[in-house]
């Protein structure tokens, strides 16, 4: 994919993916204005993102975050599928809402022409009452936490000692998110139950990092260990969404070592990320999905 | 104090009129139905279901309902009446030992008072029952309620406790698995008799306060000065640590030991992911 490039060309021009015609408006509207990346250019960076973040949302309900002027502009969260809705694009229904399925290029592209800069999937497959991953939001309250990588590395180092094998991201925005790949047939209410024993242990251990609680404004500067997110109908971060932040963020795997290394969530962007996925690719991928009997069981001894 | 009955003690020829008290008091905290929309107490309506309307007192009379739906009906009067004789005596049959009456048996407990003629006839009766340590059983009607009663000496006053009829008292062949044939251990009964004596104190009924109830005095007592109360239900302490430490020993134990049980961080991380 490497040097993909879109012709350039006027304002308003079609391109041809998979055999499916795309219009694409505005090529040279400015989406992130520092460092500047016109929506040309944004769709060239999904291109590349494209195999590993359609991994993450195809079969999902998806819900995208629009920018038609730009990140510093307008935004709005889009659940219905917009309309016209092009021959290409799946939909299913789900709780009265027709959402897109974004699981192949044309949709994408389709998507991102109407600036949509953020992809939310649920955690859920269509139809599926089970999640299809664990998830751990590790959420620092303050804008600026120097913490939030050492804290979740402190996270990792506890799955680890669990058996439990996780990958970290960057939400692209101040977060963390530990990602957890299982076989199918956990409940939530059973992921819930493991994450709630982790967050009591973190906070116990680490009083002064950690808080689980819910209201905000009790946390104070504590970084917020949301295992309480993870719930059917609701959606996360996928691996590999842009984020509509400065730096063009990307939500990106981690090898756990990295977070002791000072690294700063806007390091993996848009500019950066083609180079990170031909050396490495997607991390997550390296993590076989696994059963979490082993800590289920002992919790609900207990 | 205020009397609740009048009346005389009587036992063989000798009639000591006296007044009783109340004992001992509820101190229950009684609370109130309220209305949650408008904060008003409720008000109770006796009504009859087949006239659709509310009945008053004078037109309420007592029934037994001796088979569905039938009943034989009295009036006050005729209740009255039944207790009527009994109404003004407490009638001792017999002195027994205090300790032949099991506690079981006992309900509730009056003073009775000399009334203004009778003080001499009370202490009499008094210093008898005080000299020979008997206590007088006797029948009493209070509030058309026949008991049977004990009369016994509290320091220089006679009390009055009412008791339970033996037939009002369940056998202990009621209760569920009781060991018909118990088997005690030796030893074990030796320990268990030491850990009596050490506990054993003379009975000091000061030290026993009703926790609940100065709970929800302090309670109404913030309430009414204005103070939110919050009542955060009290937390399980259980030490997560403790637990953590379990799993990850279980973990540990379970894993075919290759390597140092302590590895850096650094690289245990690393076999996370790669």
């Amino acid at each position: 994919m490497k040097g993909v490039t879109l012709i350039p060309t006027a304002v308003k021009e079609t391109i041809l993916i998979e055999g499916h015609e795309i219009t694409i408006t505005n090529p040279d509207k400015v989406i992130w204005p520092e460092p500047k990346i016109t929506k040309l250019m944004y769709l060239e960076k999904l291109f590349v993102l494209a195999p590993h973040l359609l991994r993450y949302c195809s079969n999902r309900y998806l819900t995208t975050i629009r920018y038609p002027n730009g990140i510093n502009g307008k935004s709005f969260y889009q659940k219905n599928s917009p309309e016209p809705i092009p021959p290409f694009v799946r939909t299913a229904v789900f709780n009265n809402i027709n959402y897109v399925i974004l699981d192949n290029l044309p949709t994408l592209m389709w998507l991102g022409n109407l600036a949509c800069i953020e992809f939310h999937p649920s955690f859920h497959y269509v139809d599926d009452e089970l999640p299809a991953e664990w998830v751990i939001d590790i959420d620092p309250s303050l804008e600026e936490e120097p913490r939030i990588m050492e804290a979740a590395h402190l996270v990792g180092e506890l799955l680890t000692s669990i058996n439990i094998k996780a990958v970290p991201k960057t939400s692209g925005a101040t977060g963390v998110q530990i990602y957890v790949p299982i076989v199918r047939g956990y409940t939530f209410d059973q992921l819930r139950s493991i994450g709630l024993f982790i967050g009591k242990y973190l906070v116990q251990a680490h009083p002064k990092l950690f808080t689980i609680e819910r209201a905000k404004n009790m946390r104070g500067d504590l970084i917020y260990i949301d295992y309480l997110q993870h719930y059917h109908g609701k959606t996360l971060s996928a691996p590999y969404t842009p984020r509509a932040r400065p730096f063009a963020p990307v939500s990106t795997p981690l090898f756990w070592e990295e977070l002791t290394t000072g690294i700063r969530p806007r390091d993996f962007n848009l500019l950066t990320m083609e180079d990170r996925l031909g050396k490495y690719g997607d991390l997550i991928q390296r993590v076989q999905p696994q059963t979490l009997e082993h800590v289920l069981s002992f919790i609900q001894k207990r | 104090m205020h009397t609740v009955w009048k009346g005389a003690i009587s036992f063989g020829l000798v009639h000591v009129p006296v007044k009783m008290f109340s004992a001992t008091e509820d101190k229950d905290i009684s609370m109130k139905f309220i209305h949650q929309d408008c904060g008003s107490p409720l008000s109770y309506v006796r009504s009859c279901p087949t006239c659709q309307k509310e009945v008053e007192w004078e037109n309420i009379s007592r029934g037994y309902e001796y088979e569905k739906g039938r009943y034989v009906v009295f009036h006050k009067e005729e209740l009255e009446q039944l207790t009527a004789e009994a109404n003004k005596e407490i009638r001792i049959m017999d002195f027994v030992n205090l300790d032949d009456i099991d506690p079981i048996y006992f309900q509730k407990t009056y003073y009775l008072a000399p009334s203004d003629t009778g003080s001499n006839a009370y202490s009499l009766l008094l210093e008898a029952m005080r000299s020979t340590g008997k206590i007088g059983i006797s029948t009493v009607s209070i509030r058309s309620k026949s008991s049977l009663a004990a009369i016994r000496v509290i320091d220089n006053c006679i009390a009055m406790e009412t008791i339970f009829y033996p037939d009002e008292i369940r056998g202990i062949q009621q209760v569920p698995n009781l060991p018909a044939n118990p088997r005690v251990n030796d030893k074990e009964l030796q320990m268990a008799q030491m850990l009596v004596s050490q506990l054993s104190v003379d009975f000091d009924p000061q030290k026993y306060e009703d926790n609940y109830r100065f709970q929800l005095m302090d309670l109404i007592n913030k309430k009414i000065a204005g103070e939110e109360i919050k009542i955060a239900p009290e937390q399980r302490k259980t030490n997560v640590i403790d637990l953590m430490s379990a799993l990850q020993a279980s973990i540990e134990a379970t894993k075919p030991e290759k390597r140092p049980r302590k590895p850096s961080s650094r690289q245990k991380a690393k076999e996370t992911v790669s």
